[in-house]
């Protein structure tokens, strides 16, 4: 039996000895169309290298053999035969990467700007009187439809930081350590004011259900550099207020194939649907069912040659992978005590704490997409309380996160991305405490890494912290900065969908916003 | 003067050193030189030019419109668009060749180009006189005669009249039919293709196709076995997007099961085609409708709707307006009117006016109570609802109340002659007649509810701004087809739901050819595993032409005067030579059709996700079969829905023999699909899916390997190959392993299965509790069957290595 470790060697000569035939391959056809023919011939090796006796490092040097052709841009994206997992678009990326992966940190529920980032003097000011009509008539409305609208001053106090001098509330004592390092942008403007809409939006572009989210568009066109681990990772934590549901198309791969889809990984039972083994069943004796399946599939596409069975078996071959790696890395054991009291962690808890550290180990193996849910934002009522306990969830593990790539030298190619799928209104709502109500015209985010500028403030909204005003930035902007970050254009990445060239940025004006980039 | 140019064009493409060896049936050559409008020419101006010179209208640049003939050829400054016959003289071809960057087209910011291939295709249509058609899709189809091409009928290779197409297309480019499939292979395709089920070991050992009109003869069977409808439903419900849950925010549960066996029994009925398709779209618009035309109107209520606090009436109801237009257009004209919410359609001439013309046919709907009554409960409450008793219970209730009637005579009898022995009888009668009204009752109780169509006073419609719901400045529309396709004259009054369905499928005076032809084209698709045209969902200018577009034609026509007989389309495509074909790759398919585009051989693909339940469920001998009935829970992993609130769901799964039903009724919740429909590319039914991806992903190889769902099939398959106590090892593994691939192992197949159990058996000896843990995986009750532990575990691993073989999922 040949060990993981030398199925990967083999896995990498084979690689090596094929580059020149692959090179030879790929200037012999003019056009890029050629794919099809490229892949059967790619098929073609792969059943001469099982015949060769190579056993199972073959499939494995095949998934890495296309790895190198999608990397050269002479495989397509959605070719039928590519070994799952490793897989990315064609010439991409469009031009150097600043970043090799993304981790976003998603408020679900909508975290307030006026009490974490947005102060506005004025808004004390006229804590209590009408809301001037000027500001919302005309406008949509959530919850506070047919309801008197007056303004609420501030919930907490705020203060500046660090060298910039950013504006930060006292919900949020530890991202005084990151002022420096994060962008805050307080111009963010979205089009939807529900949730599940609103969340649809922020992860596709689109409210209209069936498109792919921002991971897979990532995973699709840039593949991914891990070959035991999904590309797009979604990791989900709650506490806070009745939390309001997510769906599993914020991470849905749309009209894009399957597997560009984000895996869930959960905190409690399963870390990945049907990733243990059944019962009764040790890892001794479910490698030799794997195998034996592995045999007899590949015995039977030496008479039947057939491309879609090649890609079934690296698939259980990189299930296999994954029924190893997965539990491994939620073994936070490794980890030392000075870490995960740094993150606020207790291994298996489930909490954003822990989620945190466990974004970091996957960013450490090359996961490409990293999204991590905190629910409970969504605070129409008692915000005082609420935002206690979503600060108090989330805020020392955010900075940790952040502080701890920092001094692994990750920082520098990892973009981090805070925020909700929309604001909160500067108007009072009332149920329980003082509260707020959903707001899209003017909300902050934040975002920090590679090619960002640190310490920096972008944008403004105007006096009462209704509309963005200044430098306004919209949802389509932040896909396209984001995209461009990792080295993509959000113009060229593209996919044929219903006659169309579909892209995460639609059809709408979408820009990069230069001004926050380094 | 075109003639002479021919030879210039193909010296000019062989200067460009790409005449790819991959290309296949045409020559480059015939492409460039001949270039066909349908296939070619279109597709280019579409692609490259209507986003700006095509239908819409507030985006047109410069007034130029090219998916027009009028626009083609229009007189501008500097000259004429096209000119016939004179590529030097056209302006576009002027435009498409400059090197200047101010002028050449497409323009260099629109990120479109044109290959210098593409620029000389142009040219060479322009040469050849312009020829000018509709679109194809919105031509009516044609007849024409079928061709007289030798397709080699005889006893052992039966063909028909399709046949002729598909080989009139090999005669252009030598190709040729590969051999007929194998009985084994065909059989099983068949089965898979038209029920959803493998076949029955014994339905293949009995099996010799080279019998005369055996074959045919199984055809038959399977379009009458009740398993045909359940099979073609999975498709249309794909169409509709029906699902158990509401889609948005809490997406809770939602009453349409009744509707789903709706699907199911009409198919199976093979209610007309026509007929189908007015029922739900109008069936409370038709003359005394039937308690099944009424669930049949669940179909319009199958949108997805928010249950959110603080959703505004208005914004919901102008996305619920737009997801009718998606779904409609996309079920039945396969059409993307939905594109023309915000803006004109850029690719096809919908304006935005079309899109909410159309919508306003569904504006009598009643749907907006739950915006006002909403409530955080689940199943939530979707008025208009009503209860409806299954097909099944219907027949009982019927049956019951006939006894009753029946014995109620015999009272009445008796009462009139009163003696000892009557009084007895009577007596008993009387607790006869009690017994049978608490039956009556109880099956009368076992009703579930559906949404169903109630017709009000239509909401009013207006063309949203850049579909904009807060903007009221735009006209107020009354019900209308999109204008080139056709009128519908009411008179004074507003055409109803009912004169749309009807349109659809008037093949005189509405668009019934149309529809055939984006049905015919999916039936074709779900035997061949692609379309005659690859655009399932879009037959509009950015669809793919068809391979053989006289060929989609004709089996529109039939399916119009079969009298959209569903059932005969089916068998007319089973039957053909094609169909039965080989689906082994020669190297010349290889080479020269790599894409099968020529249909020169069968093809083969993963099955869809229920069916790769379905077959698990037979291959372990757990299927429960019954037709229709609430939805089944399979074992879903702990927590799944831990995301959903208002309220709070637990996943129970179903521990009654519902448990084993097939794929097409797992409950469907939209937002968390069970974890293995989605491993296997089952979409979440928010919109209109035509065709599935397949895909072949880790988490589906998980799903095989270690979901309960498939041990347990495993366990099943062992145990029953262990409770024939006559076998020894090897004929258990021979037959155990012909139960799943209809055929027998081989040496090398035999000897790692062998291998397997051995391994097995040995582990297991040492560690019988592992054994006795892993054989209680699932809630299939074995325990009084007094099995050997260790020798069920290590056969259920034998099993296990079986049920996950690529071939027990493939079709051939």
């Amino acid at each position: 039996m040949i060990d993981e470790f030398s199925r990967l060697s083999i896995g990498r000569i084979m690689s090596v000895a094929f580059r020149s035939a692959k090179v030879a391959l790929h200037h012999s056809f003019a056009e890029r169309k050629t794919t099809i023919k490229d892949l059967s011939m790619l098929m073609q090796r792969r059943s001469f290298l099982s015949r060769a006796g190579l056993g199972l490092g073959t499939t494995a040097a095949m998934s890495l053999l296309a790895r190198d052709l999608v990397a050269s841009g002479s495989l397509p994206t959605n070719s039928p035969g590519l070994p799952a997992g490793i897989s990315g678009s064609l010439s991409l990326p469009h031009f150097p990467p600043k970043v090799k992966r993304v981790i976003y940190l998603y408020m679900s529920g909508g975290p307030s700007q006026l009490e974490t980032f947005d102060y506005k003097p004025k808004l004390a000011e006229m804590d209590g009187q009408p809301m001037p009509e000027s500001f919302t008539k005309g406008q949509p409305i959530a919850q506070l439809q047919n309801a008197p609208l007056k303004v609420q001053g501030h919930l907490t106090k705020f203060n500046r930081y660090g060298k910039s001098g950013a504006w930060i509330s006292d919900f949020l004592p530890h991202h005084r350590k990151i002022v420096d390092e994060i962008c805050i942008v307080k111009s963010m403007v979205t089009e939807q004011i529900n949730h599940d809409p609103a969340h649809t939006f922020m992860n596709t572009g689109t409210a209209i259900n069936g498109r792919p989210s921002i991971g897979s568009w990532v995973t699709y066109g840039l593949g991914s550099d891990c070959d035991d681990l999904p590309g797009f990772v979604v990791l989900t934590s709650v506490g806070g207020r009745n939390p309001q549901p997510i769906s599993s198309r914020q991470w849905s791969a749309g009209f894009l194939p399957s597997r560009y889809q984000g895996v869930e990984f959960n905190s409690t039972g399963d870390p990945v649907h049907f990733v243990r083994n059944p019962d009764g069943v040790s890892r001794a004796l479910q490698q030799k069912l794997l195998d034996g399946i592995g045999r007899l599939d590949r015995h039977r596409n030496e008479l039947v040659d057939n491309p879609e069975l090649a890609t079934r078996i690296s698939a259980y071959e990189l299930a296999f992978r994954m029924q190893a790696s997965i539990p491994r890395l939620m073994d936070m054991s490794d980890e030392p005590q000075s870490i995960l009291d740094m993150y606020g962690a207790k291994p298996g808890d489930g909490s954003f704490a822990s989620n945190c550290l466990l974004a970091r180990k996957l960013a450490e193996r090359g996961v490409r997409f990293i999204q991590l849910y905190h629910r409970g934002w969504d605070h129409h009522g008692d915000l005082v309380r609420y935002m206690n306990m979503c600060g108090g969830f989330t805020d020392q593990a955010t900075a940790a996160l952040l502080l701890d790539l920092k001094q692994r030298g990750m920082l520098h190619d990892t973009l981090i991305v805070w925020g909700g799928e929309f604001g909160r209104t500067p108007m009072f709502q009332g149920k329980g405490g003082p509260g707020r109500d959903h707001h899209i015209k003017g909300f902050s985010m934040w975002l920090a890494g590679g090619g960002i500028k640190p310490g920096y403030v972008y944008g403004e909204t105007d006096e009462l912290g209704y509309n963005a005003s200044v430098d306004v930035v919209h949802v389509r902007d932040l896909h396209a900065t984001l995209l461009h970050q990792l080295g993509a254009d959000h113009q060229r990445l593209t996919h044929k969908y219903q006659g169309l060239d579909m892209r995460l940025t639609g059809v709408l004006p979408a820009r990069v916003v230069r001004e926050i980039l380094v | 003067m075109t003639r002479d140019r021919r030879p210039l064009y193909v010296l000019a493409l062989q200067m460009c050193a790409a005449v790819p060896l991959w290309l296949p049936s045409v020559t480059v050559a015939q492409e460039i030189s001949s270039p066909d409008f349908a296939e070619q020419i279109r597709p280019l101006l579409s692609d490259r030019c209507y986003a700006c010179h095509g239908p819409d209208e507030k985006h047109r640049e410069g007034d130029l419109r090219l998916d027009e003939l009028d626009g083609v050829t229009k007189q501008r400054e500097g000259g004429r668009i096209v000119v016939p016959g004179d590529a030097k003289a056209s302006l576009l071809i002027k435009r498409i060749t400059s090197n200047d960057p101010a002028e050449v087209m497409p323009p260099p910011e629109s990120g479109k180009s044109l290959t210098e291939k593409e620029k000389l295709i142009l040219r060479a249509w322009v040469d050849d006189g312009a020829t000018w058609r509709k679109h194809w899709a919105y031509e009516l189809p044609r007849e024409v005669p079928t061709p007289s091409v030798d397709i080699s009928a005889d006893i052992h290779e039966p063909a028909n009249w399709i046949d002729s197409f598909i080989a009139q297309k090999f005669s252009a480019v030598s190709g040729q039919w590969s051999p007929q499939a194998d009985d084994i292979t065909l059989l099983r395709r068949v089965t898979f293709d038209l029920t959803g089920l493998p076949p029955a070991v014994e339905t293949v050992s009995a099996a010799d196709l080279s019998k005369f009109g055996q074959y045919e003869r199984y055809v038959e069977q399977l379009l009458a076995s009740p398993a045909f409808g359940e099979r073609l439903a999975v498709y249309w419900l794909d169409l509709v997007r029906y699902a158990d849950s509401v889609g948005y925010h809490g997406d809770q549960e939602h009453h349409s099961t009744p509707y789903r066996d709706y699907v199911i029994n009409a198919l199976n009925d093979n209610l007309p085609f026509d007929q189908f398709t007015r029922e739900q779209l109008a069936g409370d618009l038709l003359p005394n409708p039937t308690e099944e035309q009424i669930a049949a109107t669940c179909y319009n209520r199958l949108l997805q709707t928010s249950h959110e606090g603080g959703v505004q009436p208005k914004e919901y109801l102008a996305m619920y307006a737009a997801d009718r237009v998606r779904n409609v257009s996309g079920v039945w004209m396969g059409a993307t009117v939905g594109c023309a919410q915000c803006h004109d359609h850029k690719f096809d001439p919908y304006s935005d006016r079309n899109f909410y013309e159309l919508a306003a046919f569904f504006a009598d709907v009643d749907e907006s109570t739950h915006l006002t009554k909403g409530a955080d409960a689940s199943p939530t409450q979707r008025f208009p609802e009503k209860d409806f008793l299954g097909r099944v219970e219907r027949q009982q209730l019927a049956k019951i109340r006939t006894e009753i009637q029946s014995l109620e005579e015999e009272q009445s009898r008796l009462a009139e002659a009163v003696t000892d022995s009557t009084k007895r009888t009577a007596e008993q009668l009387a607790s006869l007649i009690t017994a049978a009204k608490e039956q009556e009752q109880a099956i009368a109780n076992q009703t579930r509810r559906a949404m169903v169509t109630v017709s009000i006073e239509p909401r009013v419609m207006r063309i949203l701004p850049r579909g904009n719901w807060l903007d009221d400045s735009g006209d107020v529309v009354s019900p209308a087809l999109p204008s080139f396709l056709g009128k519908i004259d009411r008179g004074a009054g507003s055409p109803s739901r009912l004169d749309l369905a009807n349109w659809f499928c008037d093949a005189r005076h509405g668009a019934g050819l149309l529809t055939a032809r984006v049905f015919v084209n999916r039936f074709w698709y779900l035997m061949f595993g692609e379309g005659l045209s690859t655009s399932l969902e879009d037959f509009g200018g950015q669809g793919d032409a068809p391979s053989h577009p006289e060929l989609l034609d004709q089996l529109a026509i039939e399916f119009v005067r079969s009298g959209w007989d569903i059932k005969h389309m089916f068998r007319l495509l089973a039957t053909t030579r094609t169909y039965r074909q080989s689906s082994l790759e020669s190297p010349w398919h290889r080479q020269h059709d790599p894409e099968n585009k020529l249909f020169s051989r069968q093809a083969r693909f993963r099955l869809p996700a229920e069916f790769v339940r379905d077959a698990a469920l037979t291959y372990g001998n757990l299927m429960v079969r019954q037709v229709g009935g609430g939805s089944a829970r399979p074992y879903q992993p702990g927590g799944y829905y831990k995301h959903l609130n208002f309220p709070p769901r637990e996943y129970v799964h179903d521990k009654s023999s519902n448990q084993w039903r097939r794929g097409v009724y797992t409950h469907w919740q939209r937002m968390y699909l069970h974890p293995m429909l989605r491993a296997f590319d089952a979409p979440s039914r928010e919109e209109c899916t035509s065709k599935r991806t397949r895909s072949n992903t880790p988490l589906s190889a998980l799903v095989l390997m270690n979901d309960p769902s498939f041990i347990e099939a495993a366990r099943g398959l062992a145990t029953n190959r262990l409770l024939d106590s006559t076998a020894d090892d090897r004929l258990r593994l021979n037959y155990m392993f012909q139960l799943v691939t209809s055929r027998t192992p081989d040496p090398l197949e035999y000897d790692v299965l062998r291998q397997l159990l051995d391994d097995s058996r040995q582990e297991f000896r040492g560690l019988a509790s592992e054994a006795r843990k892993l054989n209680a995986i699932g809630m299939m009750q074995t325990g009084e069957l007094k099995l050997d532990a260790v020798e069920l575990a290590a056969w259920t691993m034998v099993a296990r290595g079986i049920l996950n073989l690529g071939e027990a999922y493939t079709r051939n």
